[in-house]
């Protein structure tokens, strides 16, 4: 059995006429927790769709369980379970109806976990889905998706509506699912200070491209917020690669550095900065710096 | 699999029961018609009513293949089943069981019946056995080719012209009853576009976003 | 790009579905102009009479006070165009008719039919018997008869027979009870006598395997005859009372009419027999022996000529009256009227006793002398106002038809039966190039006709062969742009000559629906999931995305 469980392989996808995703690989492992982070029409939930079959991919391959996503059989589906952007459940059912679809359906369903489940998000059997708020929408997805004990967890945004009591209480079933040996999640969200909690690989996209792809404690390792101070005025150049991000104010320059290592505080110590401080970033910081529009350093008045 | 097609007819429990009413309502007529008249007068009726039963079931299913994809794309239905364990193949294919079921329903009952009720009043003389299974062959390909259609204009959901076309795609499709008759060219014409049908819209499905 | 099966299956898919709805709504059209066509022809063209009939005595015929002669007339009636096949499928399971088996439907207790699996008529009927004391006994009975007897109840010894034709003539009265019927089997090849009164079948020597005789059918030789009238009238007499002239009837003088399907009417000697190169025969009733020609199918004008006999599927109908008078039931000759493949012109004929042809006459336009000019089958197309339209119309509606089905016609144009022609969908028998792949000459087995004829026939069909090419261009032109490979542009091409206005819709339907993206190298439109531009080669740039040069990947 291979070790990733996904497997993206130069997907390109374009919509009429759009490049959308200009050649995107990545895989993840068993029992890892995938953060996929992009802005607002990045592709991230394309990149889920390609993956369930859902959308034909333009060129590349996409893989899940070591199957060809458009050749999925419904063996492999049933070790995936799912919690779509905007929880696209059929909305004329009845909760109860919908519920005993899914578990026919299903290749094996764990009774006892999803009674406890509905029994803990009060979810009511006789009402239809439309009739439900969207939070109660999140849970019962969420609750069929962990009903099927899945051996791959695939979550579009589904904390989107809600509460924090609630979103809580999704993270730690998330967190329960992983400690179950050689589960997977692929996680995305805007909400990055969850995704912060759990996940412990981040993959961010931008402009097509997946900019960045490691484990969580090194991109806090790899990415470095700086101020700068030199004595005179600011070198107009630095001789430095990998900056994502610069903004000179003065003597004072803030800059964001990918990779960073050794060699480039070498070379920026050659020339001779009156005080170099880092500052510490949280994902969010990362995140907001890694999709920052203007690569260009800004003159700040 | 039988999951799939449970829902399927809870789903749309109207063509079903209205198949059951149309299937006893032709029966009701054949039976009447059959006692009103000697037997050698039924020769007048053969083909117009053929015709006419032909008629009424095309729209009849080309409305349920039509709805019943238009249903499935407004409510994201597939999209949502397919990521279960189920393939698209079997949510296709139970739907299209359905629709044969819902045929059959209309269909097979008053074939059982007809034949019957010739054994009862009519000597038996192989002709008019032959031409019931004619009929009732030539009907039942063609409602399903136009069934089929419906599924196509029906997938297209949200716009009319797709809609439209199909309707009148089985408008024509009809006239080949009046052109060809039920001789057995027709079954051989009808099959193989029944078959088309099928694979196009296999291929619509399989093809197209959920 | 390289074909997949799938692109292929889903193109012959698409290619049927599109050929099969397209010739409907063609055929519908092609059928309108054709009624229009026969609704509107003027009535010279559907209407042709002989006088004197010359079958008549001398003495009757040239009686002194005759106002008028004997006369034979044949009409096409336009209103009863039966060629639908819904129309043809119900009138086939009628009594006598071509898929029906049922031969007798006379009331509910009279019936018969021909049981196909035991090989056996099965006759219904209620006998009656008159007894000694004048009292009327009726019983049902049930016979099943076969080549080798009659039972009542079914035995294989009674023999099988194949396929049986009938003479139905004798079922218009209930006196076949009492009489004779005679039948034909075609893989027997032995004509047979039903005796019901005396329960016997006589069997006639079978005809040999070199004998150039099919017989088709026997007794009333007619076919669609309900667009065919054929009636004949004995001569007007002025009568010695006040002056005037009516028909005389009288048993000295003339015989009542007589015709088919009147009751009086007894063939006491012969039965007609049609074989299938449309001759016509008498067969002895007594003997089941061929008793010389009786005469043949007339040949109506087509468009263009034929000099070659008509057989009986190259009519779409035809009538034979045979003729005698009541006071002799001598026979006389016959009357024999038919209609050509296409409805436009009609041909009737005048045999005598020894089945040569002493009148003939067609339809076609008349001066004001009642002199005949041209022939309708020609005069249909131009002659009358509307008919120039209606050709036209006609001529470029077969020229959407696919191109190599129209081929498929002018080769195979024979092959169908005549009235099939009109319900035909793909291969198209009555079409302009049908008719010319019938033009048969006497010389046709020089090679030069041959060609001219074939050159002739492609001219017919230069506008479809003109639009194909027109079409064939624009796929071809498409699939360059969208980047098909030469060789599936060639498959294309080919296809869309072959197939024209089909072929063209059928790529539409199936082009792959991808939006084309402008190559950065060459400024061309590519396609998006090709990994290099199919014009240039180039690798894939996205210039409107810029992504940043960093990146922080591990591994």
């Amino acid at each position: 059995m291979n070790d990733n469980v996904i497997k993206v392989e130069n997907l390109v996808k374009y919509f009429d006429g759009r490049c959308v995703l200009d050649g995107i690989n990545f895989t993840v492992p068993r029992g890892c927790i995938y953060g996929l982070l992009g802005r607002n029409g990045a592709g991230k939930t394309t990149i889920i769709r390609i993956l369930l079959g859902l959308e034909p991919v333009t060129r590349g391959r996409t893989f899940l369980l070591d199957t060809e996503s458009p050749n999925l059989s419904p063996k492999v589906r049933g070790r995936i379970g799912c919690v779509a952007e905007g929880h696209n459940l059929i909305q004329n059912y009845k909760v109860e109806r919908l519920i005993k679809l899914c578990k026919d359906l299903s290749l094996q369903w764990n009774d006892e976990s999803f009674g406890h489940l509905i029994e803990t998000f009060r979810l009511p059997m006789d009402r239809k889905v439309r009739d439900l708020s969207m939070g109660m929408r999140a849970q019962l997805n969420l609750s069929l998706a962990m009903a099927i004990e899945p051996e791959l967890l695939i979550l579009d945004d589904p904390t989107l509506g809600l509460d924090t009591v609630a979103r809580r209480q999704f993270l730690e079933l998330a967190i329960e699912v992983i400690q179950k040996q050689d589960r997977t999640i692929l996680f995305c969200s805007h909400i990055l200070s969850d995704v912060e909690r759990i996940a412990d690989r981040i993959g961010i996209l931008t402009a097509g491209k997946l900019v960045v792809d490691c484990p969580m404690e090194q991109l806090k390792e790899r990415i470095k917020k700086l101020r700068v101070i030199f004595s005179e005025s600011v070198p107009a150049n630095l001789y430095l690669t990998e900056i994502i991000n610069q903004q000179i104010q003065g003597r004072e320059m803030t800059i964001t550095v990918a990779n960073w290592n050794k060699q480039k505080q070498a070379i920026l110590e050659t020339f001779k900065p009156s005080s170099c401080t880092e500052i510490p970033m949280s994902l969010e910081d990362i995140f907001i710096e890694c999709t920052k529009p203007n690569p260009q350093p800004v003159e700040v008045s | 699999m039988l999951t799939l097609i449970k829902r399927e007819i809870h789903d749309h429990p109207l063509f079903f029961i209205g198949s059951v009413i149309l299937s006893t309502v032709l029966i009701g007529l054949s039976i009447a018609t059959l006692k009103g008249h000697y037997w050698i007068e039924l020769t007048a009726f053969d083909s117009p009513a053929g015709t006419i039963v032909s008629t009424i079931l095309v729209f009849v299913f080309f409305g349920m293949g039509a709805v019943q994809m238009d249903t499935d794309r407004t409510r994201k239905i597939s999209a949502f089943i397919s990521i279960l364990s189920v393939s698209r193949n079997r949510i296709l294919l139970a739907k299209i069981i359905a629709g044969l079921l819902a045929i059959l329903i209309a269909l097979v009952p008053l074939a059982v019946t007809v034949t019957i009720l010739l054994r009862i009043h009519i000597p038996p003389i192989p002709v008019f056995h032959v031409m019931v299974l004619e009929i009732f062959s030539g009907t039942f390909l063609i409602t399903l080719a136009c069934y089929f259609i419906g599924l196509q204009a029906g997938w297209n959901s949200g716009r009319l012209p797709p809609v439209i076309i199909g309707l009148i795609l089985t408008c024509i499709l009809l006239t080949l009853i009046i052109i060809k008759g039920f001789m057995p060219e027709i079954m051989i014409i009808l099959t193989l576009f029944t078959v088309a049908s099928l694979i196009r819209t296999w291929h619509l499905f399989m093809s197209t976003p959920l | 790009m390289k074909l997949s099966t799938n692109y292929i299956v889903r193109v012959l898919v698409t290619g049927f579905v599109v050929l099969t709805l397209l010739s409907i709504p063609l055929f519908w059209i092609r059928f309108l102009c054709n009624e229009i066509l026969s609704v509107w022809m003027p009535r010279e063209y559907k209407y042709v009479d002989i006088e004197p009939t010359g079958l008549l005595p001398d003495n009757l015929e040239n009686d002194p006070n005759i106002e008028r002669h004997s006369r034979v007339y044949a009409r096409l009636d336009e209103w009863e165009y039966p060629h639908l096949g819904i129309i043809e499928y119900f009138e086939s399971t009628s009594p006598g008719e071509s898929r029906s088996c049922l031969i007798l439907s006379s009331s509910e207790k009279d019936w018969a039919y021909f049981d196909n699996k035991s090989g056996h008529f099965v006759f219904r009927y209620v006998e009656t018997k008159i007894m000694p004391d004048s009292d009327k006994l009726e019983r049902e009975v049930q016979y099943y008869i076969g080549p080798e007897g009659i039972s009542e109840i079914p035995d294989k010894t009674l023999g099988r027979f194949i396929e049986p034709i009938v003479d139905s003539s004798e079922f218009k009265t209930s006196l076949w009870k009492s009489g004779r019927i005679i039948l034909y089997d075609k893989k027997l090849r032995s004509f047979f006598a039903i005796n019901f009164e005396d329960r016997n079948i006589t069997k006639s020597r079978q005809l040999l395997k070199d004998d150039p005789r099919r017989p088709i059918d026997i007794g009333i030789l007619n076919k669609n005859d309900d667009i065919l009238d054929l009636y004949w009238m004995l001569p007007k007499v002025k009568t010695s009372e006040n002056n005037q002239v009516r028909t005389l009837y009288s048993r000295e003088r003339f015989g009542s009419i007589i015709k088919e399907g009147d009751p009086d009417y007894r063939p006491d000697k012969y039965l007609l027999v049609l074989d299938e190169s449309g001759r016509i025969d008498l067969l002895d009733k007594e003997t089941l022996e061929f008793a010389g020609s009786a005469g043949r199918l007339p040949t109506p004008a087509t468009l263009f000529p034929a000099d070659k006999n008509a057989t009986p599927d190259d009519l779409l109908a035809y009538r034979i009256l045979p003729m005698a008078l009541k006071e002799d039931r001598k026979y006389r000759g016959l009357f024999a009227a038919a209609v050509n493949r296409e409805g436009t012109a009609l041909a009737l004929s005048v045999f005598d006793a020894n089945g040569v042809l002493i009148r003939s006459d067609h339809t076609g336009e008349r001066d004001y002398r009642g002199r005949r000019g041209t022939l309708s089958s020609r005069a249909v197309l131009f002659s009358f106002p509307g008919a120039p339209a209606i050709t036209i119309g006609r001529f470029l509606l077969e020229n959407l038809h696919p191109p190599i089905l129209s081929l498929a016609s002018y080769f195979t144009a024979d092959s169908f039966e005549a009235g099939s022609g009109h319900r035909a969908l793909l291969l198209l028998p009555n079409s302009f190039i049908a008719m010319k792949g019938r033009d048969a000459r006497d010389d046709n087995i020089v090679v030069d006709n041959i060609v001219v004829r074939f050159l002739y026939a492609l001219l017919l069909m230069s506008p479809s062969i003109v639009l194909a090419i027109l079409l064939a261009w624009r796929v071809g032109k498409d699939a360059a742009f969208i980047g098909f490979s030469r060789k599936t542009r060639r498959w294309w091409l080919l296809g869309t000559i072959a197939f024209g206005l089909v072929g063209y819709i059928t790529y539409r339907l199936t082009r792959p629906k991808i939006t084309l993206v402008t190559c950065a190298n060459c400024g061309k439109p590519r396609r998006p999931d090709t990994g290099i531009c199919h014009r240039c080669g180039s690798k894939w740039d996205v210039p409107e995305l810029v992504p940043p040069t960093w990146r922080v990947i591990d591994g």
